[in-house]
């Protein structure tokens, strides 16, 4: 099933492949031919004694002609199928990765990034080799089997009659090591993770076993793994020594001993050609490389097959986002917002948002407050469309938010995120993004519209100053001054502030103050808000509690009403 | 080669499976000659037609014995030479773990996990395969090759051996150039995967900013710019590895050329038979492996040095805590005092210490506050000694902490770190992670001291619920409670909770604090906390601010003083209220 899922990867690719293939075909022919000359050499004039010159030339010629060509042939034949390997892979991979641009918000919460990353990295890099190493060697084996087999029934049909039951033997071997060492490859590969488990888990805890003297039971633990890997090892090499090359050679001497007494009884009753008996037994050692690198390579073939099996499965996670509408012709003009009874759940069990209503008008600023776990972020998430909502509706100008394109909402509603993200690249590309519409001189005006520019033209390269990591390089402040102009770049109508103001800094409190005051105007803004100082003149200010809207009003009002907000306003002013 | 060398520790002590080891494989090198030689004798019977139904059998049985034998004897080196390089891997992990289990956490600060275990399994991985194949391919390659060029030129003609192999040093040439060659290009291939890579990450994590600026599509086409390069700089690579094999094909093809051609010759001269020529031909096949190998050989030591190198600068680290001359191993009790104690970290110059001077009594408690950075872990560190203090001397009734075993002080400590770490396995057993002799109804006991006992009932598998990965997810404030409950278990003379009820409510901080109270009488408590309501109880609190003592006394004179514990201990008091919904 993976297999032939795989090999579906190979269809766009099937001109190259039967080129290469050809190419291959060819190669071996040439490969095949070359005991018949030396055979035709040995017969024909090194018996008879007959040294015709011409002929000799003609054949040595010939000999090392073809040599030269199955070697170019072999090269050209190799680098294709690399090709077509790697070019399957980056398939695969932009596969999975565009597959995992279309994966819901929940299954980057579930997952550890760590795993993802590897399924599309390292997990891709492992099937390569089933292509590379697998693929080639299957299909040159079995031309040359072919290619063997036609030479040696051309030159005796008995003898390569019994020769052909050599392929049972051979094909038996593999089935019954394929069986067992798969068994014992499961094995080895338990405990080498139990013991990376072990020893990772005593590298974090180390203080602990450290502080409460388990060192020498942690010894021992360790040991007893660590022996366990070592006895699965040996019953590996075991594994190898009975059935890979040592057992392949065996079943080669056979062959070579079967050959020879079929010729030898043969002479006994008359005059044999010497010739045939050379290429026979060229051929036999010819036909014995590929079986044992064959051989070698089951092992990887299993590992590419486990890697191939992960990859799969990621590709079939059907979490995806809310199907993406793309003819959603309806449009953001006022901005105005409106939360119908909107409950939430992540999980589908417990409601993290309960029946939220409320309508941002054309312009207003809605502020969101409450401590952590109460629910607000979840609004911007729901909003943002990164989550479909469980029970209600939201509507944007009227309209569910569901009927919007996915360009149309991307483009209207900016958000700014709590962490300041940046890629790395440079300042510009930061705030410009890949978007089309957003040109160099908005990206000059965006900086400056949010005074960013102050410490942008500081740094040595400016606006092309380049981003490292993170940008490790700039503080967090610096860095959500970016973050600002980045949003702003693309003039939204509607603008979400998930905790715009957590990452700041002595140096740009000031300037991340007055940007988002400028940003707001003539926005829709929905500011979720942990310094209650920033959003003071909302139009109208949510307080939430476990998910429900437990105060609205204005600053003064909810003041006035002396519940949560005002015990909040006065812990952060520090004076009560 | 220098790696064999540093190796030699192992191979004398593994001197018995080596020396047989390499024995066999001698003796297989030298069986291995005999089939060519069989082959040709039967050929020679067959073209020159004096060939008996006896002598046939004779040959053929010989070949076949011989090839059992050497079964049997291929078997018998790979279970010793492996099985001995398996060893080595075994020891060195296990030398390594152990080393492990004595160094200090300043080591842990300064290593990533990631690295460690990469030098545990990778690193002698790659040793084990210096010691194993790389063992077996330096003595057969140099065996075997010589053995087969001997033959050639003994037994059959040296003349034609020269000839033939004439062209083997374009071989051994050519595939060192290619080595170097992809030794460069495979660097760059591995730059441009761990790009990829990067960007991947990038995007997973940058997840939220990516959807909501629309930015998927412009990072599908820097990914498949980035996948392109990588099949690119691979494609070079694969380029020059697919140049091996043809270019080893065209070389034996000219040395099977130049035998054959020659070999004629000295046919018809009469200097050699027509079994020799095909028993020559053999044995060139036969010389391809040592070649081949040989080139491969090189590979094999370099990556095994490098590993090499790298576990054992791992193995010579020292640990930087030591013990005095005449050390007492009595375990202390009594008064922990600080006498003017200071500290700087290694390599630092900023003291996170100063002059610190304070005495706890038995049966007393110490609560000490402040800003996340003032110093508090760095206080508990010096009592156990994960490092030592720069000036000054810590006392625990009356004798210096560093006058008694590393071991002994240790076990006068329980401790409950900030990051309560369990491991993965049953909650009992992590419980009793420092005395696992203990019995259930001990291990209960302390869970209701440290109010756990009520979740973990709540489990199926209660007590004996895996944690972790395989087991139940617990949250923060239950790992607390169980790191808690698993320092009282070793009923410690001094019970150290370094800022670990920070994740349990305010209710269930009273029920622990109450427990405490009650159950260690006589013995020391040393609580910190960010949340002054766990040291309210305190007899006595300081509140520490860049390494100095800035304020001390009971929690009712610091409330008088109106200093930072005051103002502090206000704000939270609101705060906790609004966490309730402000009821």
């Amino acid at each position: 099933m993976v297999i032939r899922r795989l090999l579906r990867y190979l269809k766009p690719h099937y001109k190259a492949l039967s080129i290469a293939s050809m190419v291959l075909v060819f190669a071996t022919f040439a490969d095949v031919i070359g005991p018949i000359l030396v055979k035709i050499f040995l017969d024909r004039h090194l018996v008879p004694r007959s040294f015709d010159q011409q002929a000799l030339w003609l054949l040595g010629g010939g000999y090392l002609g073809l040599h030269f060509l199955s070697v170019g042939l072999h090269y050209y034949q190799l680098v294709s199928f690399n090709r077509i390997a790697l070019k399957v892979i980056q398939a695969l991979r932009v596969d999975v990765f565009k597959h995992v641009q279309r994966l819901g918000l929940v299954v980057f919460d579930k997952t550890p990034t760590g795993a993802l990353v590897s399924r599309i990295t390292n997990d891709t890099e492992a099937i390569k080799e089933l292509f590379v190493g697998v693929l080639a060697a299957l299909v040159q084996n079995f031309v040359f089997l072919i290619g063997v087999f036609i030479a040696m029934f051309s030159l005796d049909v008995r003898l390569a009659t019994f020769c052909l039951a050599l392929l049972p033997a051979i094909l038996g071997l593999m089935v019954v090591y394929r069986g067992v060492s798969t068994k014992v490859y499961r094995i080895m590969r338990k405990e080498l993770s139990r013991l990376n488990s072990k020893l990772n888990e005593s590298i974090q805890g180390m203080n602990i076993v450290q502080a409460m003297r388990q060192e020498k039971r942690f010894k021992e633990e360790f040991a007893g793994i660590n022996n366990a890997y070592y006895q699965s090892n040996m019953t590996n090499i075991r594994l190898e020594s009975l059935f890979v090359r040592p057992a392949v050679d065996v079943i080669y001497t056979f062959a070579l001993v079967l050959v020879l007494n079929f010729f030898g009884i043969q002479s006994l009753q008359g005059p044999i050609q010497i010739g045939v008996l050379y290429a026979f037994i060229n051929y036999l050692d010819r036909f014995f490389e590929p079986v044992n690198m064959m051989m070698q390579r089951l092992s990887q073939f299993q590992q590419s097959l486990v890697a191939a099996e992960r990859v799969f499965e990621l590709l079939d996670d059907r979490r995806l986002t809310r199907a993406v509408n793309d003819v959603g012709a309806a449009s953001i003009l006022d901005g105005q917002i409106e939360f119908k009874n909107v409950s939430f759940s992540y999980d589908g069990g417990q409601d993290v948002l309960k029946n939220v209503s409320f309508t941002a008008y054309s312009g207003q600023t809605v502020a969101l407050v409450g401590h952590t776990g109460s629910g607000k972020s979840t609004v911007a998430n729901l909003l943002m469309r990164f989550y479909s909502v469980t029970r209600g509706e939201i509507l944007i100008d009227s309209v569910p938010l569901t009927e919007f394109s996915e360009d149309e909402l991307r483009t209207k509603v900016g958000l700014v995120a709590q962490d300041p993200f940046l890629f790395v690249g440079n300042i510009a590309k930061n705030i410009s993004l890949s978007r089309p519409t957003v040109s160099e001189k908005q990206v000059g005006e965006a900086a400056s519209f949010v005074q960013a520019d102050e410490f942008i033209l500081k740094l040595p390269q400016g606006f092309e100053e380049p981003i490292g990591e993170r940008g490790a390089t700039l503080s967090s402040g610096q860095r959500q001054l970016i973050c600002f102009a980045r949003t702003i770049a693309g003039n939204p109508k509607i603008l979400v502030l998930d905790e715009a103001t957590a990452s700041v800094d002595t140096e740009t409190e000031e300037a991340i103050k007055t940007a988002l005051e400028k940003m707001r105007q003539g926005r829709t803004t929905i500011a979720i808000a942990h310094r209650l100082s920033t959003i003071q003149d909302a139009d109208l200010i949510l307080v939430l509690h476990s998910g429900i809207i437990v105060e609205r009003g204005r600053h003064a009002e909810l003041l006035r009403t002396e519940g949560l907000y005002h015990k909040m306003f006065m812990m952060q002013q520090g004076t009560l | 080669m220098r790696l064999f060398r540093e190796l030699m520790w192992f191979f004398r002590l593994e001197k018995k499976s080596y020396s047989m080891g390499i024995f066999v494989l001698l003796l297989v090198a030298l069986i291995n000659l005999f089939p060519p030689y069989a082959v040709g004798v039967i050929v020679d019977g067959v073209g020159k037609r004096n060939m008996t139904e006896g002598i046939l059998f004779k040959w053929s049985l010989l070949l076949l014995s011989a090839t059992l034998l050497v079964y049997g004897l291929r078997y018998a080196w790979r279970l010793t030479i492996f099985g001995a390089s398996s060893r080595l891997g075994r020891l060195l992990r296990k030398q390594l773990f152990e080393h492990f289990t004595r160094l200090s956490p300043q080591f842990y600060q300064q290593h990533r996990t990631g690295d460690l275990m990469a030098h545990a399994t990778n690193d002698i991985q790659a040793i084990e395969m210096t010691a194993g194949v790389g063992v077996l391919t330096l003595v057969d390659s140099l065996t075997t090759g010589s053995l087969v060029v001997f033959s050639m030129a003994y037994f059959i003609s040296w003349k034609l051996t020269l000839i033939t192999l004439l062209p083997m040093p374009l071989m051994a040439w050519s595939t060192s150039y290619y080595g170097t060659l992809l030794h460069k290009r495979f660097h760059k291939a591995q730059a441009a995967f761990s790009d990829l890579n990067n960007k991947v990450l990038e995007n997973i994590s940058g997840v939220r900013v990516v959807r909501a600026f629309g930015e998927e599509e412009a990072e599908k086409k820097a990914f498949r710019t980035l996948s392109a390069d990588v099949v690119e700089k691979n494609f070079a690579v694969a380029k020059v590895d697919a140049l091996f094999e043809p270019t080893i094909q065209l070389i034996i093809g000219i040395s099977f050329f130049l035998a054959i051609s020659f070999g004629a010759k000295e046919v018809v001269n009469g200097s050699l038979s027509f079994g020799q020529l095909t028993q020559f031909t053999i044995y060139l096949g036969a010389f391809i492996w040592p070649m081949l190998a040989f080139g491969w050989l090189f590979n094999i030591l370099e990556r095994g040095r490098a590993s090499y190198d790298r576990v054992n600068t791992l193995l010579t680290i020292k640990h930087e805590i030591v013990e005095r001359d005449g050390v007492t191993d009595r375990v202390p009790s009594g008064e922990v005092a600080y006498q003017g104690a200071s500290f700087t970290y290694p390599g630092a110059h900023k003291l996170v210490l100063k002059e610190i001077d304070v005495a706890v009594k038995p049966g007393q408690t110490l609560g000490i506050v402040g800003k996340t950075g003032s110093g508090k872990t760095t206080f508990f560190r010096m009592l156990m000694r994960e490092f030592d203090l720069s000036k000054g001397d810590l006392r625990i009734g009356g004798n210096s902490i560093y006058n008694v075993t590393l071991g002994a002080l240790r076990s006068s400590i329980g401790y409950v770190p900030q990051d309560n770490f369990l491991f993965s396995t049953l909650i009992a057993q992590n419980i009793a992670f420092g005395k696992p002799e203990a019995t259930l109804e001990e291990i209960k006991a302390v869970a209701e001291i440290a109010a756990i006992h009520q979740d973990i009932l709540r489990f199926e598998e209660q007590y004996g619920t895996m944690v972790g990965d395989r087991g139940v997810t617990l949250s923060g404030g239950q790992k607390q409670r169980i790191s808690i409950a698993r320092a009282l278990l070793l009923k410690p003379e001094i019970l150290i909770l370094d800022d670990s009820l920070s994740a349990v409510d305010a209710k269930t901080e009273k029920t622990i604090l109450q427990g405490l109270k009650e159950t260690r009488t006589q013995k020391t408590t040393l609580i910190s906390s960010h949340r002054l309501s766990a040291v309210e109880h305190a007899d006595l609190i300081i509140v520490l601010h860049n390494g100095i003592i800035i304020e001390r006394g009971s929690h009712a004179e610091l409330m008088i003083i109106e200093g930072w514990y005051a103002s502090t201990y206000r704000s939270q008091q609101l705060e906790s209220l609004l966490e309730g919904g402000g009821a």
